[in-house]
């Protein structure tokens, strides 16, 4: 089977699988007790006819396979339905946000992979060494630190003692929306995010770097006389750098969804911390829509590392 | 591995100092856990309001809260929540795990498709919006939160038993098994199980710091307060960091880390002795469990 058909039954399976979290968003969504209507159907203060007047306007008083099939084609058409706290279309409350997290979301993706595979290739030119043992416990030190508390013990120091940044948000109104005022309400969360989740980069580029100069064509690449430098980031780091490939496919959807623990902490207005504000105010429409959105993301990603990874790894057969 | 006993085990795993210390922190914390009501006063949330956040001091070493309520002995008493979640879902990741790797691997054909496609499924899902919607729903209760982490964990797990059984499947002494007529029973659960302990032990012991942050993350945004348990106790903190109270917030926060530092430790270790060979495997795993923090 070709490139072109292995990708485009590749695309249909991932559409199918957007279809089928959709729907687990949904029944979860429903069966939990507390579901969509029981604040309604709970309130005292709301007279029946009220009651089915508001549930009307919602569409709530449809069955619910009605609501179903309703709820999968507005996903895919774009028609969110309206947000039950803001009382807008929840397509717009979400697009106001989605540039918010992304302007903290791929600095940090960016930054993340890239010194996380510089200390790992550090790390492995000498392994065991001080350096090498000093960067490995200085990443699980991280990577076992809540982010939220990290982010609090930063702002204790650099917001409230030193008063050198400011305590959360994203632009302040002295600031006048400048980019030095953007850059310091973003040092905080992004170094957060960076330090927390670096383990995951570091650890993996150092072992298999030391994996991979222990193969047969490193030896032979000896044998040959190559210089040190050579065999290291020639031959040898191509081929380390494989699994760091499949590492930032599922880092995607893990730094999504981590976000909600960072920007509840920094107050940054983006998609996480609507994900928590959503989910207190009980906004359906809000939630469901960024589940959808979170799912597709992570669908992708998992369908675009595949996809590389098979043009990067001429083992990889498509099939 | 077999080791002649519990003392072998022990030395050659003390050879590893971080794990050895690891060990020691979580039986001290599991003591002082249990024997809370012995140390302490019997009820950590009685309000002393003559004594309202007060700094550490030698009295009380990580100071008292805004109703005067000492915090070592809250963040003693939050210990019971968060290691009972931690054993609790720990246990239960690991059993629906083990069990459905186990299936899908021996059967393998439409029942390995079946399960292995769950799995695939739930590592797509949005786990941690989804994990804290359902603690928002369902209420704040130890067993509901220890059950939503567990119920959406297990799918790592079952991957590792499934391939490691693929592997054994059709090795000599299981193949011997089946000819003399062996039950599916006893070769799943006498001779597959067994020699797969190893590696389900420190795959568990791996989960738990996932498990601990997860537990923390939810009680600390306040979806489904606990009221003593070391996330909310930082959810606390939040209203009163800006007045300087900054007791409130680094002991508590202190707890998980320190928590989730040991069992990574432990897991250290026990993955150098238990599982020797696995050595160039280990950071498969790694790559596994990223996205599940």
């Amino acid at each position: 089977m070709g490139l072109a058909s292995y990708v485009v039954k590749r695309i249909v399976v991932a559409i199918a699988l957007v279809v089928l979290v959709a729907t687990i968003n949904f029944v979860i969504v429903h069966l939990t007790p507390g579901g969509p209507t029981t604040v309604l159907l709970t309130n005292p203060r709301i007279t029946p006819p009220q009651r089915a007047q508001i549930l009307a306007s919602y569409g709530l008083d449809k069955p619910l396979y009605t609501q179903y099939v309703l709820y999968i084609v507005g996903m895919f058409s774009g028609n969110w339905g309206v947000s039950y706290f803001y009382l807008e279309p929840a397509y717009y409350v979400i697009a106001q946000r989605v540039g918010n997290t992304l302007l903290l979301m791929v600095p940090s993706l960016i930054l993340t992979i890239i010194v996380g595979i510089l200390l790992g290739i550090m790390s492995a030119r000498k392994p065991f060494s001080h350096f090498d043992r000093f960067v490995s416990s200085a990443a699980f030190f991280f990577y076992a630190m809540p982010a939220f508390w990290l982010g609090f013990c930063l702002l204790t120091v650099f917001a409230l003692d030193l008063r050198m940044l400011p305590a959360g948000g994203m632009t302040s109104i002295a600031g006048g929306g400048s980019i030095t005022d953007l850059l310091s309400h973003l040092a905080l969360p992004l170094v957060t995010l960076v330090l927390v989740n670096l383990a995951n980069f570091s650890l993996l580029t150092r072992t298999s770097m030391i994996d991979v100069l222990d193969q047969n064509y490193i030896t032979t690449a000896r044998g040959k006389g190559l210089s040190d430098r050579l065999i290291f980031y020639r031959h040898a780091l191509r081929n380390a750098l494989l699994p760091t490939v499949t590492m930032t496919g599922l880092f995607v959807g893990f730094l999504l969804t981590g976000a909600i623990l960072t920007e509840s902490v920094f107050s940054w207005p983006g998609l996480g911390l609507l994900t928590f504000q959503s989910i207190l105010n009980r906004d359906y429409p809000v939630i469901l829509s960024l589940f959808f959105i979170f799912s597709v993301m992570i669908i992708a990603s998992n369908l675009a590392t595949d996809i590389i990874y098979g043009f990067l790894d001429p083992r990889v057969s498509f099939g | 591995m077999q080791f002649a006993g519990a003392r072998d085990f022990l030395v050659a795993y003390s050879r590893n100092k971080g794990a050895l210390v690891g060990l020691l922190y979580l039986i001290g914390l599991l003591l002082a856990a249990l024997f809370a009501g012995y140390i302490f006063s019997v009820n950590p949330n009685t309000p002393y309001l003559s004594r309202t956040l007060l700094p550490p001091s030698l009295a009380y070493p990580f100071g008292t809260d805004y109703l005067g309520r000492d915090l070592l002995e809250l963040i003693i008493y939050g210990a019971r929540t968060s290691l009972t979640v931690a054993f609790g879902a720990g246990v239960l990741l690991a059993l629906i795990g083990t069990v459905s790797g186990l299936v899908a691997g021996y059967f393998g054909g439409e029942v390995d498709g079946f399960i292995m496609r769950t799995a695939d499924i739930f590592l797509t899902l949005p786990t941690l919006p989804l994990i804290l919607l359902v603690a928002a729903l369902a209420g704040p209760s130890l067993v509901n939160i220890l059950l939503i982490i567990a119920l959406t964990s297990w799918p790592v797990m079952a991957r590792i038993v499934r391939s490691n059984v693929l592997a054994m499947a059709n090795q000599e002494f299981i193949l011997v098994e089946r000819v003399m007529g062996a039950s599916v029973k006893r070769i799943l659960f006498d001779h597959l199980l067994p020699n797969q302990m190893s590696l389900i032990l420190v795959y568990t012991s791996l989960s738990i710091p996932i498990v601990i942050l997860t537990e923390a993350a939810i009680e600390f945004l306040g979806l489904a307060p606990i009221s003593i348990s070391w996330g909310f106790l930082l959810n606390i903190a939040l209203s009163y960091w800006i007045q300087g109270a900054w007791w409130m917030s680094f002991f508590p926060g202190f707890a998980i880390f320190s928590t989730s530092l040991a069992f990574y430790l432990i897991s250290e270790g026990l993955k150098e002795v238990l599982t020797p060979k696995l050595k160039r495997k280990r950071e498969s795993l790694a790559v596994q469990l990223a996205g599940k923090k």
